[in-house]
């Protein structure tokens, strides 16, 4: 039985004094997503066909392969403080939630670090 | 996790309907949720058919009549009548609104009232309001100062900063905002909800308020404030006409501006 008053329920253990620069971040990555995305599309579009060759050589040049890591790097970023929000909209036990928001980091980060690799690959290796 | 049914007790069963007198020349039917913790029963939806020509215009008027001529155990909170109090806001047809200031002229079809949305229901209309009002006393909404107050008159403000707390302060609490907004919805235990907020914001950028910045770390937090995500439910539905999402917004944006 709860017998705090309303109020104790209400402050609860106090602010996190935190959440500003979640909030910030995420309001900046979506601001660089929108010359990335554009950017992404539109080159991969004009290319003349996705034949393997053509979308490798595409990404072998310095300018595409940047700007392909930035938009995985960012995009990962984005993809993180946006499912954190959910997940804490909707988690309600605290231990359900910590975990899930710690397999989501850990998730960003491979991907964002695979993505990076994967661009790595293709652009050095035709650089040779 | 989040809830999206309701609990088995709180399921809606059909009511009973109370048909209108005879002679009735203009009749409309008025759905209404009941609910009475000392029957042990699931709440009901009540159908009453009025004659609007025997009542006035509000939608108050037609619970204060039915009230008076068909079933006096009908219980609602009501005061001013005239959208000052915020006693009598309930959910009217899909939308919170106060029913003292909703004509029912303007509602389609049947008149269907409903008690605020996600509130623990005290009977019939009446919700449990306790956690919202200790929301509203957790942003200790009073002027905070260190400067002594003028000895010989009162704490100046120019027009133009009373201007800037003049709309927010026309809050009258009725939680129509708060009780909108589906992430209030899932976290009231943790989210204060925009009107504690407004309220928050109203005390925030008074003039002759010194505890600005103390204010703003106690909202800093993922859960007090960054829990809205710009649905603007609440300032859609204020009754008031206030703009509980900007105030919010404001509040955001001073966050960002004191880091940088």
């Amino acid at each position: 039985m709860n017998m705090r008053s309303p109020l104790a329920r209400v402050l609860g253990a106090g602010s996190a004094r935190q959440g500003v620069h979640h909030w910030w971040s995420q309001r900046v990555t979506s601001v660089a997503l929108v010359p990335l995305s554009i950017w992404f599309l539109v080159s991969l579009l004009s290319l003349p066909s996705f034949d393997h060759w053509v979308v490798s050589a595409w990404m072998a040049q310095s300018s595409s392969a940047l700007l392909l890591i930035l938009f995985v790097l960012v995009a990962a970023w984005h993809s993180q403080l946006g499912l954190q929000v959910i997940v804490e909209d909707y988690v309600h036990a605290a231990g359900a939630r910590i975990v899930t928001l710690v397999a989501i980091t850990f998730a960003h980060v491979l991907i964002a670090a695979a993505g990076v690799l994967a661009v790595l690959k293709v652009a050095l290796r035709s650089a040779q | 996790m989040a809830e999206f049914r309701l609990p088995r007790n709180s399921r809606i069963a059909r009511g009973v309907t109370h048909a209108a007198a005879a002679g009735a020349t203009q009749v409309r039917a008025v759905r209404i949720y009941r609910f009475n913790p000392d029957s042990g029963e699931n709440p009901r939806l009540d159908t009453f058919e009025l004659d609007t020509k025997s009542c006035g215009p509000m939608v108050l008027d037609a619970l204060i009549q039915i009230k008076a001529a068909t079933d006096s155990s009908l219980t609602f909170r009501r005061s001013c009548r005239e959208g000052i109090c915020g006693s009598c806001a309930m959910n009217i047809n899909g939308v919170n609104r106060l029913a003292c200031t909703t004509p029912m002229q303007e509602l389609q079809g049947d008149i269907r009232i409903y008690p605020l949305p996600h509130m623990p229901v005290v009977k019939d209309l009446v919700p449990d309001l306790t956690h919202f009002y200790a929301q509203y006393a957790a942003v200790k909404p009073w002027l905070q100062t260190r400067t002594p107050a003028p000895p010989d008159r009162e704490r100046l403000q120019s027009k133009e900063e009373q201007e800037k707390i003049d709309r927010p302060a026309a809050c009258i609490l009725c939680a129509c905002c708060s009780t909108a907004c589906p992430s209030y919805w899932w976290n009231s235990e943790r989210y204060l909800g925009p009107a504690a907020l407004l309220a928050a914001y109203r005390w925030i950028i008074d003039s002759r308020d010194e505890a600005t910045g103390e204010r703003l770390d106690e909202l800093e937090d993922p859960f007090r404030l960054y829990r809205c995500h710009t649905i603007m439910n609440c300032t859609d539905v204020c009754p008031k006409d206030l703009n509980p999402a900007r105030a919010i917004a404001e509040i955001k944006k001073m966050l960002v501006e004191r880091t940088s």
